[in-house]
């Protein structure tokens, strides 16, 4: 990847899983864990969360209003990894990974979400305020 | 998405994502970015007010005309805002996991 790594978000949780349960749990069953209420457009109106199997899987919220894209699966390969296109806010260009790494009994799983860089690599023709954000995003995620 | 919902919303817009994107190759103007967007100018500048207002872009003024750019501070403050929205929601997945195993 071309991302620049100081600026990803990285987390790491371990549980008490396989990589095999870690990711289905990540996955199908998406909606017995996210936060719908702070991590949703529709908050408590929010009646289901998917995430659909497969490259081009859609990861999206169900109201009564109808359905919210929140990303696209960009790479599907249980148990180890997900890659999704994420859409939410700073629609395009960023991205969430997730890993499912064995460690012990259980799994450690990575959450990385980066791109949160001025502009797409392949756009950076244009002189230097690419630079200069790229510089001021990197000293922001230092001081983070 | 509370915190930082006006920035969400901000982006939620079609047009406006093409114009913060077209943004991030550099400073332009109101007309620069008329001409390269299917929508009218007085269009263009509605968008650009509520980006502006969002935080997520800048403006200046040259001469007569008014360049914008994209803000950084406001693209820091989205990674800020994912950064807790992650560790809260990996926090949940932890959780539940352990909930199963018990």
């Amino acid at each position: 990847m071309s991302t620049t790594m100081t600026e990803a978000i990285r987390k790491t949780v371990l549980v008490d899983f396989t990589p095999e349960e870690a990711f289905a749990l990540f996955t199908a069953r998406i909606a017995s864990w996210w936060p719908v209420r702070t991590h949703s457009y529709g908050g408590d109106n929010v009646t289901e969360v998917v995430l659909e199997p497969g490259v081009g899987g859609r990861l999206y919220e169900v109201t009564a209003d109808g359905e919210q894209d929140w990303g696209k699966v960009l790479a599907w390969e249980p148990p180890a990894r997900l890659l999704l296109d994420w859409q939410i806010g700073e629609a395009r260009g960023t991205e969430v990974e997730v890993t499912f790494e064995p460690e012990g009994p259980g799994s450690r799983v990575v959450l990385e979400h980066r791109g949160f860089s001025a502009s797409d690599p392949r756009e950076r023709y244009s002189g230097g305020w690419d630079v200069v954000l790229g510089t001021y995003v990197e000293s922001a995620s230092k001081k983070a | 998405m509370s915190t930082n919902g006006i920035v969400l919303d901000a982006l939620g817009d079609w047009t406006r994502r093409q114009i913060f994107d077209a943004l991030k190759n550099g400073p332009q103007s109101v007309g620069e970015l008329a001409a390269r967007m299917p929508v009218s100018r007085p269009a263009v500048s509605q968008h650009l007010r509520v980006l502006k207002d969002a935080g997520l872009v800048l403006d200046t003024k040259d001469g007569t005309r008014r360049i914008y750019r994209v803000d950084p501070s406001g693209l820091a403050g989205i990674r800020a805002y994912f950064d807790s929205f992650w560790d809260e929601a990996l926090g949940r997945f932890a959780a539940e996991a352990r909930k199963e195993r018990e």
